[in-house]
């Protein structure tokens, strides 16, 4: 008999039951946010199914009577191809670690391994070409990670603390883009704010420190039930394969009284970077100033109230955009 | 051709190839080939992949490969296509010398 595919946006009602058992019998949960669904069928029978959700390919499960007989090549297949058509070409997926040489035979590459979930990306040498284009500093370096959605007094005060405290301080802007502060906008706005201090590297986090492939959730805060492993990967990854190269001794970080996901994955980052040799310092914040405070303000017209919390370039570039 | 934005061709699927490039910062070719029949095969496949290039005069490129026991004239086909589509060209020139 002949397998059929079905591929739509979303899963109608009628193929649902069918679709998230198969995931349940393969102990995933459908998490509803998938961009687009690939299903294949023999006859009314579904034999392997899966999802891409914005660069990264989940969901991946294969029917047990079908194993073996190409089907999840025969799905990966057609996700690749809708990621590629839609112009993402850099690929994510997840899986178990005992599936890597099935995913490797469709031509992904390992990037970190915990005793549970195995990362990989498309490209071969993905993480070593990143590691590559950052600028090297001898020395006992550091680095804070932030959104600066947009950049606030809090986050110089951080980033001013790390640099007094370190030989070379990165500073990684989280490259996701998002509808009020484009990330060219805040990278620009952390660089100039920050043009005084010498021992300063600042970049983009590109696809390995908090990205919607490493760190999914951070960009689903709604979501209160947030899967630890993701903190896990993000935070291993960071530990293992991105600190050694770069000499990044100590991760600087602000208390986090607001955000739950944020204040659940620095919880996690206080035990999991010790235990690989990397130092958490955690500095108190500046009272009563968020980036997410001066978001609200913005959203309420309220654009003479946010002065007092952000450096005068991040206001003078608010006054110019939001007047 | 120049190869100015990723391009792919191909499938996953039982014999065929998908063929993935990408533009690379320096000269030559980079060719991570995955096969199905590596052991028997992966070298007649590198070389047509290689030789197609060359033919068509691509440098400075990434290739991302995976294939599933496609015969070279598929192999072929799918490079061609990829480069095209990789070059942004519609100009196609389906007969290199190979």
């Amino acid at each position: 008999m002949f397998n059929e595919l079905y591929a739509a946006a979303s899963v109608p009602p009628l193929r649902l039951q069918q679709y998230n058992s198969l995931l349940e019998s393969c102990g995933l949960k459908n998490e509803n946010d998938a961009d687009y669904t690939a299903l294949l069928y023999e006859g009314d029978k579904l034999l392997a199914c899966g999802s891409l959700k914005g660069g990264v390919l989940k969901q991946i499960a294969v029917d047990k009577d079908a194993e073996g007989t190409g089907a999840c090549a025969s799905i990966v297949s057609n996700l690749v191809t809708e990621a590629y058509r839609r112009g993402i070409s850099h690929l994510f997926l997840y899986t178990k670690p005992q599936h890597e040489r099935l995913f490797a035979s469709l031509s992904f590459f390992p990037i970190i391994k915990t005793p549970s979930v195995l990362m990989m990306e498309n490209r071969k040498n993905g993480l070593k070409s990143f590691i590559d284009g950052v600028p090297k500093h001898e020395g006992n370096n550091g680095s804070v990670v932030c959104h600066c959605n947009p950049m606030t007094l809090g986050h110089l005060h951080l980033i001013r603390h790390a640099a007094a405290n370190c030989d070379q301080l990165y500073v990684f802007v989280v490259s996701e883009d998002e509808a009020m502060f484009p990330f060219a906008d805040r990278l620009e706005l952390v660089k100039r704010c920050t043009s005084e201090i010498k021992n300063l590297t600042v970049l983009g986090s590109g696809s390995y420190i908090i990205s919607r492939a490493t760190f999914p959730a951070y960009f689903l805060k709604e979501n209160a039930d947030i899967p630890r492993v993701w903190a896990e990967l993000d935070l291993l990854l960071f530990a293992q394969k991105i600190a050694p190269p770069l000499g990044i001794r100590t991760r600087f970080v602000g208390e986090e009284p607001f955000c739950e996901v944020t204040r659940a994955y620095n919880e996690r980052m206080a035990e999991l970077l010790p235990q690989n040799g990397i130092a958490v310092d955690k500095i108190e914040r500046l009272d009563q100033i968020s980036a997410t405070k001066v978001r609200e303000l913005l959203k309420a017209g309220k654009v003479g109230e946010i002065e007092p919390l952000l450096p005068g370039h991040v206001y003078a570039y608010c006054k110019n955009r939001f007047k | 051709m120049q190869i100015i934005q990723a391009g792919f061709a191909g499938t996953m699927e039982s014999s065929d190839i998908m063929i993935r490039l990408e533009p690379k910062d320096s000269p030559g070719v980079e060719l991570h080939l995955t096969s199905s029949v590596m052991q028997q095969f992966g070298k007649q496949i590198s070389q047509v992949i290689l030789s197609t290039l060359a033919d068509m005069q691509v440098d400075g490129v990434i290739v991302t490969a995976t294939d599933k026991g496609a015969l070279d004239c598929t192999v072929r086909a799918r490079v061609c296509t990829a480069v095209h589509r990789a070059a942004n060209s519609e100009n196609y020139m389906w007969r290199t010398k190979a």
